[in-house]
């Protein structure tokens, strides 16, 4: 399998899982359930934490935000 | 004891063929209707409405309980057909929740079927606009003709001409980003049998130097995967050169295949 087009879901930056689970799915049927304006604020703080250098790298590199967090 | 919530990560279609043991690390199942719910109890302390509101803001946090809800699904659709509830879809009760299940049981059985043996594969292509543009005579008569005429012209009209090309080239490169992205388009959505357009991606949000020209998520037949990664190789090996890139990356549960509909007779 060519491993130069193929991610194997290894290194999947938070973007792409964001993408997924907070739009798509079964989605309005629970009791509490994320707003649409709710959403917009997570990614207002994805856009913020994408505008420091060093998540940038790490995104670059699929590594997660998580990693050598400081506060961890 | 202190009061819990009910944090829904998928259903599994009964009988559930699994032979893993769900029941571990606070995971938890539950029969209804004809389905296995998969679930976790949470604490009020993190999910109640407020303190769950609260969190989203918390990046750090989304990011381990998002992968967290991706990897449980992820593990169980191993061995079963799931149907994924997106991140954060909380109960109050399992009455709240058979309620729901029950409902809509009908539009459950639907997607099951619609998504049964099937994956979705992400399929994002990005166009280096630099390289593209090194390759343009070779991938526009037109351009390649304005640089006939340039070679051949006085150094004075070669100048006016080659501004000439240069507008007519950006225009071009669009036109030929466009067409590729719907032939990468066209060519996996014959391999699938269900396809979604996701938004472009700004640079911002990539990190990457070359543009989104398609960002698709496809409904992939496992016994069609190998067809599908083949056909990224083929198509990345013809246009690599020209700047064109391809990024797959799955299996993810089907997510945005996911339509629910209430039933007809639910009250």
């Amino acid at each position: 399998m060519p491993n130069n087009v193929i991610d194997q879901s290894k290194d999947i930056t938070i973007l792409e899982v964001l993408d997924r689970v907070l739009n798509k799915g079964v989605i309005l049927t629970g009791d509490i359930v994320i707003s649409v304006a709710d959403i917009d604020l997570v990614y207002l703080g994805v856009k913020l934490m994408l505008s420091s250098v060093e998540t940038m790298e790490k995104l670059k590199s699929g590594q997660s935000l998580t990693e050598n967090y400081p506060n961890n | 004891m202190e009061k819990s919530l009910i944090y829904v990560y998928c259903i599994l279609e009964s009988p559930a063929k699994s032979s893993k043991t769900i029941e571990f690390n606070g995971l938890n199942s539950m029969m209804i209707d004809d389905f296995q719910v998969v679930f976790k109890s949470v604490c009020l302390n993190e999910f109640s409405e407020e303190n769950f509101k609260r969190n989203l803001s918390d990046l750090l946090w989304i990011e381990t309980n998002a992968r967290e809800h991706v990897e449980v699904i992820k593990w169980l659709m191993e061995e079963n057909s799931v149907i994924p509830f997106k991140f954060g879809t909380i109960y109050y009760s399992e009455n709240t929740l058979r309620k729901f299940i029950e409902d809509y049981s009908d539009s459950l059985k639907e997607n099951f079927s619609e998504i049964s043996g099937k994956e979705e594969w992400a399929v994002k292509i990005y166009c280096d606009r630099k390289s593209l543009s090194e390759q343009i005579d070779e991938l526009s008569e037109e351009a390649a003709e304005l640089e006939k005429q340039i070679m051949a012209s006085s150094p004075g009209r070669g100048f006016l001409l080659k501004r000439k090309k240069n507008e007519f080239v950006e225009t071009e490169m669009t036109r030929i980003c466009n067409k590729f992205g719907q032939e990468y388009y066209d060519e996996f959505r014959k391999l699938s049998t269900a396809k979604y357009l996701n938004n472009l991606l700004p640079k911002d949000y990539t990190g990457r130097e070359d543009s989104m020209i398609l960002n698709a998520s496809f409904l992939v037949n496992k016994n069609m995967v190998n067809d599908f990664m083949n056909k990224g190789d083929i198509l990345m090996k013809r246009d690599s050169n020209s700047g064109f890139s391809i990024e797959i990356n799955g299996p993810w549960p089907a997510f945005s295949f996911i339509s629910i509909k209430e039933n007809s007779n639910a009250e």
